[in-house]
């Protein structure tokens, strides 16, 4: 949340995100071609440094290149029980990637607000999109929940299978009570208001959104066709 | 102007009613309603807000109640919005979005004002309130205080002529409770009503101009603000309410380290994150006392306690039991946390399956006779869930008795609790310790601490630490 950096660091549209989400499966599901699939990774992963996500670009590319090694070296040289049992799940990890890096990118650089106004925008129902900045929010809060109570498990001495089972039973209990009380907030801050809303934040296409996008079509194009 | 009349009311699903509710509110007016738990003052603020009867499902309700001429029944909540605003006891369940500022202005997107309006919105908000270091913030980085402070500029921000406040510094600390005092103070200027259901209440005594007292559903007497802070120290605690003013804590400080006999802890560090939290902490606390732990938020005492129980490993330093070193395995073993949120600690389906979950080679009788201890034997065949919240924080110390603890760490275990049920954890508390279990209190509570601990630790550590 350095807000003193931020000046230095691209900063994209939401819709230009989502678009990108778009492109990304469309490039991840329709070529064939490793090198076009090695080029937009690198492509994606430089562009989310650009955004300021290092740290996430550098697990991705290292998870990135392990799928590689897996499915190139060891499977090729090890024994062919290894190959025939895992290459499929190992090929199939390396199509999502793409998605994975523009996904990154939209929970790691965009606030939900920009997301709910962006969807907004594009006209999705208010009812799908409450819902899901709701959900958004929930996930934070549900790791501080299971902080606390695996601090409390650990207590009582509480271990093996019988964790998963101590963890469910107190998580659903908040995410109850977590859910009324939200609620509850929201329809006191007017959220079912159905005037159309508004929204603080500026939402303009930039150079660096076009330039990104023309960027992301052509390949796109070239991956559909070519592959 | 709020105008209650002859409301009645009582919730399908949950315990509590109203009976015969008269109340009227001139604007600009705060008016106070308190009185002991389940006296339906939280169920008064849910007349005006709206909650009742859009929100609450079910519930018989008969009687009109109108804020500034609408009546709540036939009015839609959003419209409702833009005059009553309401802020909740739980800082943690009123946010919707990740960081402050979306926060803020949350409201009036929802209302549809325009982008300039909001702006203009946001900064008067900012300049009245003086939350400027709240912006830019991300909200699971901020501290319980910051939380509620943000949440009642959420709801300043949307401009309405009524606040309605639900027992606001349950969870909050001393200085928390001053920076909303002084809010409440400043919408007052404004001529804005305020309507403030409380337990805790000498942070309000000189803002109120009446107060309504509540018992079982029905309003008792109301009071001028003037008679109401004439009440002698007799009549208050006769009423079940809780102190006045603020309370001074008079305790000696903990003992020095270095105890042969009980829990001695030596010149401790603490890290997290990679950040120092505390340093050089050193204390003792010896088997029947009840040592109390102070200090503003972000001083470490969540840090200090994790790390006693051993959740965390220390950076430096030592922690003694009757002499003997204990590692962060062997802490584990001998400690036990009672959590501000008990509901993190139970898990089983029933209270007889807790308890002997704790111990599982124990014997019967064993359980029996600590259940009938804690008054919960009766109920052992309950789930822990159907407890009310009081019988669950005895639940969990029962299990940490019956795994043989000695060293029991309670943190806050009074937010939220009225006159009568606070002392009852005193008590409580007291009689662990006159059973010879070293008892920790990490609180804000001050007449609770005053009452029931013996000495007292002040951590003044680095004040912009984590928790």
């Amino acid at each position: 949340m350095g807000v003193s950096c931020k000046k230095h660091m691209l900063k994209f549209d939401p819709r230009t995100e989502l678009l990108f989400l778009v492109l990304a499966n469309v490039v991840a599901f329709t070529q064939h071609s490793l090198w076009v699939e090695i080029t937009w990774v690198v492509l994606l992963l430089l562009l989310i440094i650009a955004c300021g996500c290092t740290k996430a670009a550098g697990r991705l590319a290292f998870a990135f290149g392990l799928c590689l090694f897996l499915q190139y070296y060891v499977f090729s040289n090890g024994p062919k029980i290894l190959a025939s049992s895992f290459t499929i799940l190992v090929s199939y990890a390396r199509k999502v990637f793409p998605c994975l890096i523009v996904g990154t990118l939209i929970l790691q650089k965009t606030s939900v607000r920009e997301l709910m106004a962006a969807l907004r925008r594009c006209h999705i129902p208010q009812g799908l999109i409450i819902p899901l900045s709701v959900t958004i929010r929930y996930f934070p809060a549900l790791k501080e929940e299971v902080g606390y109570i695996r601090d409390a498990m650990k207590l009582r001495d509480i271990h093996g299978i019988q964790k998963m089972e101590c963890l469910l039973v107190p998580v659903m209990i908040s995410a109850t009570t977590t859910a009324e009380e939200l609620s509850a907030a929201a329809v006191t801050r007017g959220i079912e208001n159905p005037v159309h809303k508004t929204s603080m934040v500026e939402m303009k296409f930039g150079v660096q959104d076009f330039l990104c996008l023309a960027v992301g079509v052509v390949f796109c194009f070239i991956s559909v066709t070519a592959g | 102007m709020v105008e209650i009349q002859d409301v009645s009311f009582a919730y399908e699903k949950e315990q509590g009613t109203l009976s015969h509710i008269d109340l009227q509110v001139g604007q600009g007016e705060c008016v106070l309603l308190c009185g002991e738990s389940g006296c339906g003052k939280t169920t008064v603020t849910k007349l005006v807000n709206g909650l009742i009867p859009h929100f609450v499902e079910g519930g018989a309700l008969t009687g009109m109640v109108s804020v500034n001429g609408m009546e709540v029944a036939d009015t839609e909540m959003y419209s409702l919005a833009e005059q009553v605003g309401s802020v909740f006891q739980n800082p943690k369940s009123q946010f919707f979005n990740i960081d402050s500022d979306s926060e803020i202005t949350f409201g009036l997107e929802n209302a549809g004002v325009a982008p300039e309006k909001i702006k203009e919105r946001l900064e008067a908000t900012v300049s009245a309130l003086k939350i400027g270091p709240l912006l830019g913030r991300n909200i699971f980085s901020m501290s319980g205080g910051e939380k509620q402070s943000l949440a009642f500029a959420s709801v300043y921000a949307m401009n309405p002529s009524v606040f309605v406040l639900d027992e606001p510094t349950a969870n909050l600390d001393a200085e928390a409770i001053d920076i909303l005092r002084r809010q409440i103070m400043q919408i007052k200027k404004e001529g804005r009503t305020v309507i403030v259901a409380e337990h805790r209440l000498y942070f309000l005594m000189d803002l109120i101009d009446r107060a309504v007292f509540l018992q079982d559903g029905k309003i008792i007497r109301i009071f001028s603000g003037d008679e109401f802070r004439g009440i002698p120290e007799q009549q208050r605690i006769r009423m079940g309410l809780r102190s006045f003013t603020d309370p001074v804590m008079e305790l000696p400080c903990a003992r020095p380290p270095g105890t042969k006999d009980g829990l001695s802890v030596e010149n401790l560090s603490c890290a997290f994150d990679r950040q120092t939290v505390f340093e050089g902490i050193s204390f003792s606390a010896i088997p029947g006392e009840v040592l109390g732990i102070v200090g503003y938020n972000g001083a470490g005492k969540t840090t200090l306690t994790r790390c006693l129980c051993g959740l965390l490993k220390e950076e430096g330093g030592t922690v003694r039991l009757d002499g003997k070193t204990l590692n962060r395995k062997q802490r584990n073993r001998a400690c036990s946390l009672v959590m501000q949120d008990v509901n993190h600690q139970l898990f089983s389906d029933s209270i007889w399956d807790e308890c002997e979950m704790s111990m599982p080679e124990g014997r019967a009788e064993e359980i029996e006779k600590i259940l009938k201890a804690f008054d919960l034997l009766e109920f052992k065949e309950r789930h822990p869930m159907a407890l009310s919240g009081g019988q669950k924080q005895r639940l969990a110390v029962a299990t940490a008795i019956l795994s043989g603890k000695r060293l029991l760490v309670f943190d806050e275990p009074t937010s939220g609790l009225d006159y009568r049920h606070m002392l009852g954890v005193g008590r409580m508390i007291r009689e662990l310790a006159g059973h010879g279990c070293i008892v920790l209190v990490v609180s804000h509570d001050r007449e609770f601490m005053e009452k029931t601990c013996d000495r007292i630790f002040e951590m003044d550590g680095r004040r912009d630490g984590n928790g």
